[in-house]
C-alpha cells in the first residue's frame, strides 16, 4: 500500500544546524494493516507522516502509494487518497466556521467545490447523528464556530472529518493526546471501529503504549530516525505493555536521558 | 442647505465606496491578505468604463459590468505573484499597483478628443452620462425638478449595492464559498481536502479586485469625470470602512458582515464629507481623516464596554 524506499531527510541542509534525521530509511505498510507507531520525542514519527503526505520535501529516496511513485506528486493531490488528523488540534478544522460548515466541507472532499449550496436540512440531521457518536455533546453546538471548542473536541471532530469520505490511507498523529482519559478511551474505540468498518489502512502515532499494544495489527517503535522494533501477527498479539515499556526505557537510558 | 447637500453627496460616495469595501472585505477579512493593488485597480475600473462608453459606444450598465472581469485579471496577477512566485502579499500588491499607474495613464490617452481633458491625468465629459443620467432620471427630474436627481442617484446606487451584497452572501453559502473562507483561515485543511489552496487564493483575490474595479467605474460615472489620481488612498478608505463596519456594527449580533461593511463605508464617507464643512481649505483634511478614524475606533471600545456592562446587569436582574 505505502512504501518508503531509502529515504534521506536532512533538515537545515548547508547550515551549521544541519541535521540528518533519516538515512536510508525504508518502511512498507501492506493494505489493510493498522500500524501503531511509538517512540520518544523527536524520533521522527511526525516527519515520517509528513514525508508520506508530501508536506516535507525529501533529499533522496522514493515514496510509493499502491506501487505508483508519488515522490513528485504535490501534497494536495496526495491528500485525495489520504485522510489525516494532525498532532496540532488547530490544523484539522477551520476555526471561524461552524461544526456544520466544517463537516459539510469534509463530506464534499473528492467532489467538485462548485456553486451549489453547501448545507441543507437533510444534511444537518445526518451530521448531528454522526457527531452524537463522539459522545462529547457536540450535537448541541452544531452552529458554534469550531474555534470556540476545546482542543480535544476539535481533535475528535477532525477524526470524524478525515474519515467522512472514502480514503485509502489514514494518518493519525497522536490524535488522542489532547483528550482527557475517558474521552481518549471513547475516541480510540471509535477509531478502531471506523478503521474496521471502512477497512482503512492506518498509521497511528501514539505515546500511549497501552493503545499501541491493544489496538492495531502491527507495532513499530522508532528511535533517532530508525525503526528499532517491528512486530505484527501473533508476535504482536502476545506483546505486553510492560515489554514495550522496558525496551523504551532501555533505549532512553542508552541515549543518556 | 449646505448641510443637506453634503449629506446627500456623502451618501452617494458612501454607496459607491461600499462596493469597494465589499471587495476589500473579501481580500482582507476572508482571505487575510492585505491587498494594496486596490489603489491601481480602482482608477483602472474608471478609465476602462469611460473608454468603453465613449470610444466603444457601449451602454453604461454593460460598461460597468465588464469592468468586473478586468479587475479580476489584475487580482489574479497579484495572486499569481504571491502564490506561484512566493512574493510577500504586500509586495505583490504594490507591484501590481505600480504597474497599473502606467497602464491607466496610457489608457487615458485614448480619451483625448472625446471630451475636455484638463491634464493628461484627468478627463471630464458631459457625455459620460450613464447609469445616473439615463432616460429614467431625466423623466423623473422633469416631473419633480432638478432637486430629485440626487435622490434618484442614491436609489440607483442602493439597488446596485444591494444586488452586490445579495450575490456575495449567496456565494459564501456555496461549496466554493466555503472553501474560500477555509483558504483564508486554514490553508492546510484545504490541502487535506485534496484542493490546491493557492489556486483558491488567486481566485479570491481576483473576485475582490473585480468589486474594486466596478466601484471605480461607478465613481467615474457618479462625477462624470475620470481622474488618474482617484485611486490614491483607496486602500486606507476601504480598510477603514471594513474595520469600522465590522467593529461598530458587531454589536448587532444577527447582522451579516457584508451589511456591516456597507454601513461602515457609508458612515465613514458621511463623516469625511462633514469634515469638509469644518476645514474648507482642505489643508488639514487628511489629518482630520486620521483623527476621525482613531476616534471612531476609540469610541467604539467605550460603547462595547458599556453595552456588555448593561447586558451583565440585565442578566443579574433576571437571576435576582
Ligand atoms: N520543519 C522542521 N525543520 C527543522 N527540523 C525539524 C522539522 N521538523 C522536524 N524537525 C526535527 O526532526 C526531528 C524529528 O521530529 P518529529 O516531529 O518527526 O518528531 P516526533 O517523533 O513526531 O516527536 P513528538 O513525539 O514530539 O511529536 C526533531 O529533532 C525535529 O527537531
Ligand atoms: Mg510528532
Amino acid at each position: 500500500m505505502v512504501e518508503l524506499k531509502n529515504i534521506h531527510k536532512i533538515f537545515h541542509g548547508g547550515t551549521i544546524n544541519e541535521f540528518c534525521l533519516f538515512e536510508n530509511f525504508s518502511l512498507s505498510v501492506a493494505k489493510g494493516e493498522f500500524v501503531s507507531v511509538v517512540g520518544s520525542n523527536g524520533s521522527g514519527k511526525t516527519t515520517t507522516l509528513n514525508i508520506i503526505s508530501g508536506s516535507l520535501p525529501i533529499n533522496g529516496g522514493q515514496v510509493l502509494l499502491d506501487g505508483a511513485d508519488i515522490t513528485k506528486m504535490p501534497e494536495y493531490r496526495r491528500y485525495r487518497r489520504i485522510g489525516r488528523v494532525f498532532q496540532d488540534p488547530a490544523v484539522g478544522t477551520v476555526p471561524n466556521m461552524t461544526i456544520l460548515e466544517n463537516l459539510s466541507m469534509a463530506e464534499n472532499k473528492g467532489k467538485p467545490f462548485n456553486l451549489r449550496l453547501a448545507i441543507n436540512r437533510q444534511k444537518n440531521e445526518r451530521y448531528c447523528e454522526l457527531v452524537r457518536r463522539l459522545g462529547l455533546g457536540l450535537e448541541d453546538k452544531m452552529q458554534v464556530p469550531v474555534g470556540l471548542l476545546s482542543g480535544g473536541q476539535r481533535q475528535a471532530l477532525s477524526l470524524l472529518m478525515s474519515t467522512m469520505t472514502p480514503v485509502d490511507l489514514l494518518l493519525l498523529d497522536e490524535h488522542t493526546a489532547a483528550l482527557d482519559p475517558r474521552t481518549a478511551e471513547i475516541i480510540m474505540e471509535l477509531t478502531d471501529q471506523i478503521v474496521r468498518e471502512k477497512k482503512l489502512t492506518t498509521i497511528m502515532v501514539t505515546h500511549n503504549l497501552r493503545y499501541a499494544v491493544e489496538y492495531g495489527t502491527r507495532l513499530l517503535m522508532m528511535d533517532k530516525g530508525a525503526v528499532v522494533l517491528d512486530q505484527s501477527g501473533e508476535e504482536k498479539k502476545n506483546l505486553k505493555t510492560e515489554d514495550i515499556l522496558q525496551l523504551f526505557n532501555q533505549i532512553s537510558i542508552e541515549c543518556g536521558n | 442647505m449646505l448641510f443637506l447637500a453634503t449629506t446627500l453627496d456623502g451618501l452617494q460616495m458612501g454607496l459607491c465606496f461600499a462596493v469597494l469595501a465589499l471587495g476589500v472585505y473579501i481580500s482582507c477579512s476572508i482571505l487575510d491578505f492585505a491587498d494594496l493593488s486596490v489603489d491601481g485597480v480602482f482608477p483602472l475600473g474608471g478609465v476602462c468604463c469611460t473608454i468603453m462608453m465613449l470610444r466603444l459606444g457601449l451602454p453604461a450598465l454593460p460598461a460597468v459590468l465588464l469592468c468586473f472581469p478586468l479587475g479580476m485579471l489584475c487580482g489574479a496577477v497579484t495572486g499569481v505573484l504571491h502564490v506561484k512566485f512566493r512574493i510577500s502579499n504586500l509586495l505583490s500588491g504594490i507591484i501590481v499597483m505600480t504597474a497599473l499607474l502606467s497602464v491607466t495613464l496610457a489608457l487615458t490617452q485614448f480619451l483625448t478628443g472625446t471630451g475636455y481633458t484638463t491634464t493628461i491625468f484627468s478627463f471630464r465629459s458631459a457625455d459620460l452620462t450613464g447609469l445616473f443620467n439615463g432616460a429614467l432620471t431625466s423623466a423623473l427630474t422633469d416631473r419633480f425638478g432638478r432637486g430629485a436627481k440626487d435622490y434618484i442617484t442614491i436609489v440607483i446606487l442602493l439597488v446596485i449595492v444591494f444586488i452586490a451584497k445579495l450575490l456575495l452572501d449567496l456565494f459564501f453559502k456555496t461549496r466554493l464559498g466555503y472553501l474560500l473562507r477555509a483558504t483564508g483561515s486554514n490553508e492546510k485543511l484545504v490541502m487535506t481536502l485534496g484542493k490546491n489552496s493557492g489556486s483558491y487564493k488567486i481566485f479570491g483575490l481576483a473576485l475582490a479586485d473585480g468589486f474594486v474595479a466596478v466601484s471605480g467605474a461607478l465613481y467615474a460615472q457618479l462625477y462624470t469625470q475620470y481622474d488618474n489620481t482617484c485611486g490614491s488612498g483607496k486602500v486606507v478608505l476601504a480598510l477603514a470602512s471594513v474595520i469600522i463596519g465590522t467593529a461598530v456594527f458587531a454589536h448587532f449580533r444577527r447582522m451579516k458582515d457584508t451589511t456591516a461593511v456597507i454601513l461602515g463605508a457609508i458612515l465613514y464617507s458621511l463623516c469625511l464629507n462633514y469634515l469638509v464643512l469644518i476645514d474648507t481649505n482642505g489643508i488639514y483634511l487628511k489629518l482630520l481623516n486620521a483623527v476621525l478614524f482613531a476616534l471612531i475606533l476609540i469610541f467604539n471600545e467605550k460603547i462595547s464596554a458599556f453595552l456588555s456592562r448593561i447586558r451583565r446587569k440585565k442578566e443579574q436582574m433576571q437571576h435576582g
